[in-house]
């Protein structure tokens, strides 16, 4: 079980230090582990299982926070991994993002989350909307509370009722005015076209979503019309296995607030909403690239916040380049980013210029690969259909809402 | 302008950023010390302690030491603000162990929360004091614990469970079996969420006692899907160890095929497995391999050391006994109930069920589990890097199942590096004919990504493709060659790094590729040699150089252009790197040696150019390897000259010609070509070691399958609430051992006991016999009403002191009967009980001090006695039997504390009178009252002695001298923590009153198997069957008195509609302990039907809870013992 669990911040500073059972780790572990990372680099800061001297570690990073958990016993490493995950998750929700000075600001709620969270090495409570009930997260109106009174506790001095009850992740004892559940279809589409021009992969992963305010002990049921294109799924632990094995329902008592109910895989698609054509051609000692993007719509939807990414090869000594559309820029660490925003109705988007290698150099003989961003509104790509969603139980009406994203994942095209 | 008012930009900023800091925490953690913390945390209000808490907590955070702080904190324990508790705890738990003696001040406030109504302070207060970790309050945590597990509260109950593990880690031995009875309880919890809880205290507590597993197995399954998914993946493991324990491996499972192999089992597994997998040139070398997978996945890492080599290693001996079929219930439950875990949110819980099905599922069901583990890889960057070390396992042994879904190993920019080249050796064991196709179309690309290291693997990954699936060959080779052309091309001039690695690895690929199939690669050959002048890394030159050594023979062009070769090299001999030299002396010396052509002049010219040149290297393994060469060569070279003129040089010549052969000649490949043994460990899937390589600390391989006795534990269900701890199930192999230890213990009590009071044994086994002489007797009052509705309630005793209680059990029985009965009826008018002379019948346990053997012939056996001392309340007495079994005669025979004589002096311990000085020890160290010394012992002869001993502990044993002869025996008196009490008579009110005023902490409970009262009911099996609770109670009554020193107080009969059923029938008893005359109060109550085993439960109140405790595992481990048979 994990012994131990420190938050490290940008700079390699041990922010926090939480223990958990009676051995004891130093936190020179911490030291150790930096040095590594130093002196190994990116792929180290990458190996999520690391065996130090002394330690075995688990690492997972997070905007620029380490969280670095220690054990010197077997234990399955991806409870480690998802625990720490877990922890990252919980943070961000509690203090609205993460970075160096909101874990500082608030230490003695991220301190009170851990002691919930995790017992003796072993998770104690997880989820997100328990947890909540028990601190209280830090939002406006407590601050002021306690400018102006002096006096504020995050505590709650009641187990919430979702502890001792059957179903651990809800209260039973909630009550709304209006009662709303909406359902978010969240995807993105993975896609790898090669050299060719050819699309090699192209498949979806998506969530569903779902916001749900209802009074009492709601019990839902959610269908799809097409739930045979999903390729594999994966479940709160709310939903029930066994209609979903049978007639391929979704059927769970929500918990309240936000959550992920399921996610899903869609493969094997034919196209992609949006092409990325570069060219590049070398010769004499300089290169020339030309990036073309087009929209190959046919859902009627705007694409949005469209972006083409990519790292110049390392040979690559200057690079001039220009757009029709949107801007371009190149980052220190030889990162290119062109940023197209919407794609326009009249004209193709395209990049081009000159790259200038290295001397001695006649030509290219790695090209980069390019990654592509684009959001669009209100259409899932996957093609997925929600069927409809009703409410058993509870008698009265609720309002549903139900809406659709598609962003890209990684979506990347070689050149 | 004001200047206060000229407000920078930056100032501004720094503004703007305080505001959202504003009501935050954050000037706590940056400045935690600018105020003085002391006096906060004196504050009344709680707000300042609040404070303070906080600051102590980021100097913490911080790594500050700040335990100086500690008293002062453990004050605040007592707040009553949740915050202040909540912090006060953190911190407390933080420097517990460094502060013990301060921590032990918070102890009193954990118990008074333990009884909190609010189940949040219940908990928090058992999470505190159990992560306190101290041995000294070991036994109180316990009790809290015993008590939490069965709180209403389901989270409290759930801290139970995780404040179990803790404990252990206190390794206190004397209290596991109470430890694990609690986990056998809480597995048996109605609440998913404690039994998650309860599955991981039992794997870090008594992650072997299968028996617990075994009586709730269903049960548990059928639980599974509900447990929350951090317990899920602990139970799945503790369920698949249990099953493989007690049922062994799947017939259908792979394990077995491959397992199959070795043993002919089974013909039809093995051709299935050979079909499946064709299209895998390496065949043998991969079911060795899977073979080998399943070997490490049960046997332990000692065993693997202890095999001396893997080349003879012997698997381990499986017959079919040991496999089940995949249609037993029990395994199909368990794949039933994980199936739907693969379905999980949380990736630990898909893969701990993926490796149940890995070990467990017929083959024909393993392809369940390939898309969820394919699913996991778009979770998190660092999950998918352990699920793909995981996969890459599954892939080596069973290379089939994901061969389909090669596409999802494609690699993405975006994948580290560790994870490309993963994917990398998957994609080539995946590939078979119909994928190959594409997969290498996707390594054509991947060779040109920026990243040389992960080119250059790609580069060899093909080169394992080409190997694999010879039809490839070809077009691996042609584009390698490709490949290779590019990179000299743009070779001379780049100074980059990796770039190297990939034209190093490129020729690598090419020449293993070629080494299957020589003869049809020549002029791959060729146009690498032509391509020589070109490149210019080192290594890469060495390779070509070797290759045309290698094949200088081979095919038709290649000899003719091998002494134009050698010229070529021979030229640039002097500018080549070190490694690239010594290979043009090797290969040199090959083509010396095959050569039989016409060129050889040739040849010789150069050859003796390059050694020459060799010999003035720089370098001297140059220098060495040509002197070597030039030897080894001098008569070969000469023979060739002057045609085998004599023939008696020749043999000399021969010699080193043999040599240069078997250096230099075709051998090479038939060398080479044995595979590997393969040498890699391999571990259970999901596991940490299977990640680093090498079995972690506490990694436990599969158990041995079917290790475990085989048990029908169904039968058990019905049972299995009825909370029986562990000791009275005959399934686990330590308790039979307990068993059979204490049997032996009480076998020796026994002949001692016959040879002191035989005469009496045999009256009353006489007496039993005869005219059923029940100890206990009705003697019905007429009250028949309160009979009925209220059960007999007994109560004798209750007027007398126990003195003139034991004088009248002493009385005969049968006059005793109509006496006691008429004092009964004067008393008043209700069912009385009397228990007749058990007095007399109680046997005292007798233990040895001094065996024969080790005495010269002096036997010592001693007793504790029911007498209390007059003298000190502290003192217990004990009998101690002298008996002289040699043929000689002994004397001046004494036995003394020799610690506090030591210091005394010694020379007068082995004088006669000791009288004065042993008055002198008793007040100074008053370890025990010296026994009056035995002057003379003559053979056969008997004496025994009272002796008043004081116990330090009433654990630990006294360590005495014995001087017999003048010679000194060291010996250990035992304490018997059933005699650290006196009976204490009351009545049943005043019991009851007492009773009352012991709730809570101060009550402990523990249960056990009773079966002392089956031989007595067997014996009398033609007697009445109303006698039956009499003797149960007459048995239980029995068992307690003779093995402490208590005092019946009553009896209360069973309301009975069956009269076999003997639930409710208690027993009380009253004690007071010796030091401090502190009541301990004994309740006896016992469930279960009279002709089976009786499920008894003792219950303890006494204020002092440490001996409290102690005494009712006393209680319950004597009770628990089997009875003794009479002769």
């Amino acid at each position: 079980m994990l012994q131990c669990i420190f938050l490290l911040s940008d700079s390699g500073e041990v922010m926090l230090e939480k223990q958990l059972t009676g051995h004891r780790v130093d936190r020179s572990i911490c030291g150790w582990f930096w040095d590594q990372s130093i002196s190994q680099g990116d792929s180290f800061k990458q190996l999520p299982v690391i065996a130090s001297p002394t330690h075995y570690l688990f690492q997972v990073f997070r905007e620029g926070i380490t969280f670095l958990a220690c054990t010197q016993v077997e234990m399955p490493p991806l409870m480690a991994i998802e625990f720490l995950c877990r922890v990252a998750d919980v943070l961000n929700d509690y203090l609205g993002g993460l970075n160096e000075d909101l874990i500082k600001d608030n230490f003695i709620i991220v301190y009170e989350l851990l002691d919930e969270m995790i017992d003796n090495g072993f998770p104690l409570t997880t989820e997100l909307n328990i947890l909540q009930e028990m601190i209280a997260p830090p939002n406006i109106v407590s601050k002021v509370l306690s400018v102006v009174t002096g006096t504020s506790s995050n505590v709650s001095d009641t187990l919430p009722g979702a502890t001792s009850s059957c179903v651990p992740w809800r209260t039973a004892d909630t009550k709304y005015a209006q009662n709303e559940v909406y359902v978010d279809l969240v995807e993105e589409m993975d896609a790898t076209i090669n050299r060719d021009g050819a699309l090699m992969k192209c498949e979806v992963y998506g969530e569903v979503q779902v916001n749900s305010h209802i009074t009492g002990l709601p019990d839902l049921t959610l269908s799809f019309t097409n739930p045979s294109i999903l390729d594999q799924v994966r479940f709160h632990p709310c939903v029930r296995f066994r209609p979903w094995e049978s007639h391929q329902i979704l059927s769970f008592v929500p918990p309240d607030g936000q959550f992920k109910l399921m996610s899903y895989r869609v493969r094997k698609l034919k196209s992609t909403p949006i092409y990325v054509k570069p060219q590049l051609t070398s010769d004499g000692g300089t290169c020339r690239l030309n990036v073309m993007v087009g929209s190959r719509n046919d859902h009627g939807k705007t694409i949005d916040s469209v972006t083409v990414q990519f790292q110049l090869p390392s040979c690559i000594l200057s690079a001039d380049l220009t757009s029709n559309h949107g801007t371009v820029s190149i980052l220190a660490d030889k990162t290119c980013t062109w940023n197209i925003g919407r794609i326009p109705k009249d004209k193709a988007p395209s990049m081009s210029g000159t790259m200038v290698l290295e001397t001695g150099l006649e030509r290219l003989h790695v090209f980069p690969t390019f990654r592509v961003g684009f959001k669009m509104m209100g259409v899932a790509l996957s093609g997925l259909q929600i069927d409809k969603l009703d409410l058993k139980t509870v008698p009265y009406r609720f309002y549903k809402g139900f809406r659709a994203v598609t962003r890209a994942g990684e979506f990347e095209v070689r050149s | 302008m004001f200047p206060q008012f000229g407000a920078t930009a930056e100032s501004l900023s720094k503004a703007s950023t305080a505001v959202f800091r504003i009501g935050t925490d954050a000037h706590l953690y940056d400045d935690p010390d600018d105020v003085n913390i002391a006096p906060l945390l004196e504050s009344k209000f709680d707000s300042e302690k609040t404070e303070a808490l906080k600051r102590l907590l980021a100097l913490i955070a911080q790594g500050f030491d700040v335990s100086n702080f500690f008293p002062q904190v453990v004050k605040n324990v007592a707040s009553q603000s949740l915050e202040v508790k909540k912090l006060v705890y953190l911190y407390l738990l933080h420097y517990a162990e460094k502060r013990p003696n301060e921590a032990l001040l918070s102890i009193n406030c954990f118990q008074k929360d333990l009884g909190d109504t609010n189940p949040l302070v219940r908990a928090w207060a058992l999470r505190a004091m159990a992560g306190i970790r101290l041995h000294v309050i070991a036994p109180l945590v316990l009790v809290a614990v015993g008590k939490c597990a069965r709180d209403p509260s389901v989270y409290v109950r759930k801290c139970a469970a995780n404040a179990l593990p803790k404990l252990h880690d206190l390794r206190m031995e004397e209290h596991t079996s109470a430890i694990e009875e609690i986990v056998g309880m809480l597995l048996n919890d109605n609440s998913p969420g404690v039994v998650g809880a309860a599955a991981s205290a039992f794997a870090s507590v008594c992650p072997n006692n299968f028996s617990l597993i075994g009586r709730n197995y269903k049960k548990l399954c059928e639980i599974l899907p509900d447990v929350e998914e951090w317990g899920q993946i602990i139970l799945i493991g503790i369920l698949l160890r249990y099953v493989i324990a007690s049922y062994g491996l799947v017939k259908e499972s792979i394990m077995f095929s491959l397992y199959g192999k070795d043993d002919n089992l089974e013909v039809d597994e093995q051709d299935f497995i050979l079909k499946e997998d064709t299209g895998y040139t390496s065949e043998k070398t991969l079911s060795e391999l899977a073979n080998m997978i399943l070997q490490c996945y049960i046997e332990g890492p000692d065993e693997y050391l202890s095999r001396s080599s893997s080349a003879n290693m012997v698997p381990p001996k499986l017959d079919v006994s040991q496999f089940t079929s995949c249609s037993n219930d029990i395994v199909k439950i368990l794949l039933k109930c994980t199936s739907p875990l693969l379905w999980s949110n949380n990736s630990a819980v898909v893969l701990a069920a993926a490796g149940v099905h890995w070990i467990m599922a017929s083959k024909g069901d393993l392809k369940r589990i390939v898309k969820p583990l394919l699913f996991l890889m778009r979770s998190s960057y660092a999950s998918r890097y352990v699920v793909l070390c995981n996969i890459q396992v599954f892939v080596k042994a069973m290379p089939s199942l994901f061969a389909p879904h090669y596409e999802d190993f494609f690699v993405c920019s975006s994948d580290s590096y560790q994870i490309k080249a993963l994917k990398l050796e998957i994609l080539s064991s995946v590939a078979v004919e119909s994928s190959v196709s594409f997969i290498l179309k996707e390594f054509q690309d991947y060779i040109r990504d920026p990243d040389r290291k992960f080119a250059a693997d790609t580069v060899a990954a093909i080169g394992l493709c080409a190997q694999k699936l010879p039809k490839m060959a070809t077009t691996c080779v042609e584009g390698l060659l490709t490949l290779i052309r590019q990179e000299y091309f743009c070779g001379e001039i780049r100074s980059m790094d990796g770039e190297d690695g990939v034209l190093i690895q490129a020729i690598i690929s090419i020449k293993s590729i070629i080494k299957l199939d020589p003869p049809s690669y020549e002029k791959v050959i060729i146009q690498l040699v032509r391509s020589l002048d070109a490149i210019k890394i080192p290594s890469a030159r060495a390779m070509i150089i070797w290759l045309v050594g290698e094949y200088c023979s081979l095919g038709e062009i290649i000899p003719r252009m091998v002494s134009t070769v050698l010229k070529y090299l021979a030229r640039c001999f002097t500018s080549e790197a070190l490694e690239t030299k010594l290979q043009i002396l090797n290969t040199t010396a090959k083509v010396l040696i095959c050569n039989t052509g016409e060129d050889i002049s040739t040849l010789q010219k150069v050859w003796s150019y390059v050694i020459e040149l060799a010999e003035c290297d720089m370098n001297y393994d140059v220098r060495d390897r040509s002197r070597f060469l030039k030897k080894l060569f001098s008569c070969n070279v000469d023979s060739q000259n002057h045609v085998e003129e004599q023939n008696s040089e020749s043999q000399k010549r021969d010699q080193s010609y043999v040599f240069a052969e078997c250096i230099f000649g075709r051998q090479t490949t038939a060398v080479t070509v044995p595979t590997e043994p393969i040498n890699d460990r391999f571990y259970l899937p999901g596991s940490l070691s299977q990640l680093v390589f090498h079995a972690a600390p506490g990694y436990e391989p599969l158990p041995k399958p079917c290790s475990l006795p085989y048990i029908d534990f169904d039968q058990n269900d019905g049972t299995a609430n009825s909370d029986s701890d562990e000791d009275g199930d005959p399934s686990t192999s330590g308790s039979v051992d307990e068993g059979s230890a204490s049997d032996y213990s009480s076998e020796q009590s026994v002949t001692a006991s016959s040879e002191a009071d035989g005469s009496d044994e045999i009256d009353s086994g006489n007496e039993g016999n005869n005219n059923v002489d029940p100890l206990i007797q009705i003697s019905d009052t007429g009250n028949v009403s309160e009979e009925q509705n209220g059960g007999v309630h007994s109560r004798f005793g209750d007027l007398m002191s126990t003195k003139s209680l034991e004088s009248w059990l002493d009385e005969p029985a049968k006059s005793s009967k109509e006496n006691e009965t008429n004092q009964s009826r004067a008393r008043r008018s209700s069912a009385r009980i009397t228990i007749g002379n058990i007095r007399s019948r109680i046997k005292p346990k007798y233990y040895t001090l001094l065996d024969p053997a080790n005495g010269n012939g002096l036997k010592v056996n001693y007793s504790f006695s029911t007498e209390t001392s007059s003298v000190s309340s502290h003192l217990v007495s004990l009998e101690v039997f002298f008996e002289n079994c040699s043929s000689e005669a002994m004397s001046d025979i004494v036995l003394i504390d020799e610690s506090s004589n030591r210091s005394s002096d010694p020379s007068t311990n082995q004088t006669p009178s000791t009288t004065e000085n042993t008055m002198k020890i008793h007040t100074e160290n008053p370890a025990m009252v010296s026994m009056e010394d035995i002057p003379s012992l003559e053979p056969g002869q008997t004496e025994n002695r009272t002796l008043l001993v004081r116990f330090h502990h009433h654990l630990l044993p006294l360590k005495l001298a014995l001087f017999c002869n003048d010679t000194k025996f060291p010996v250990k008196l035992k304490p018997d923590i059933g005699y650290f009490v006196k009976p204490l008579p009351i009545s049943i009110e005043a019991f009851r009153d007492k009773e009352s005023h012991l709730p809570g902490m101060f009550e402990y409970i523990r249960s056990c198997t009773f079966t002392d009262h089956l031989v007595e009911l067997n014996k009398g099996s033609n007697s009445l069957t109303e006698d039956k609770f009499l003797v149960i109670c007459e048995a239980l009554a029995l068992k307690m008195m003779s093995n402490a020193n208590l005092s019946l107080v009553s009896v209360d009969m069973p309301v009975a509609s069956n009269l076999d059923d003997a639930s409710g029938l208690c027993l009380r008893f009253s004690s007071e302990i010796l030091s401090n005359s502190m009541p301990c109060l004994i309740t006896v109550t016992v469930e279960g039907k009279c002709s089976d085993p009786l499920t008894v439960s003792v219950k303890v109140n006494c204020e002092e809870t440490v001996f409290g405790l102690n005494f009712l595992n006393r209680v319950v481990n004597f009770l628990a013992e089997p009875s003794v048979t009479r002769s």
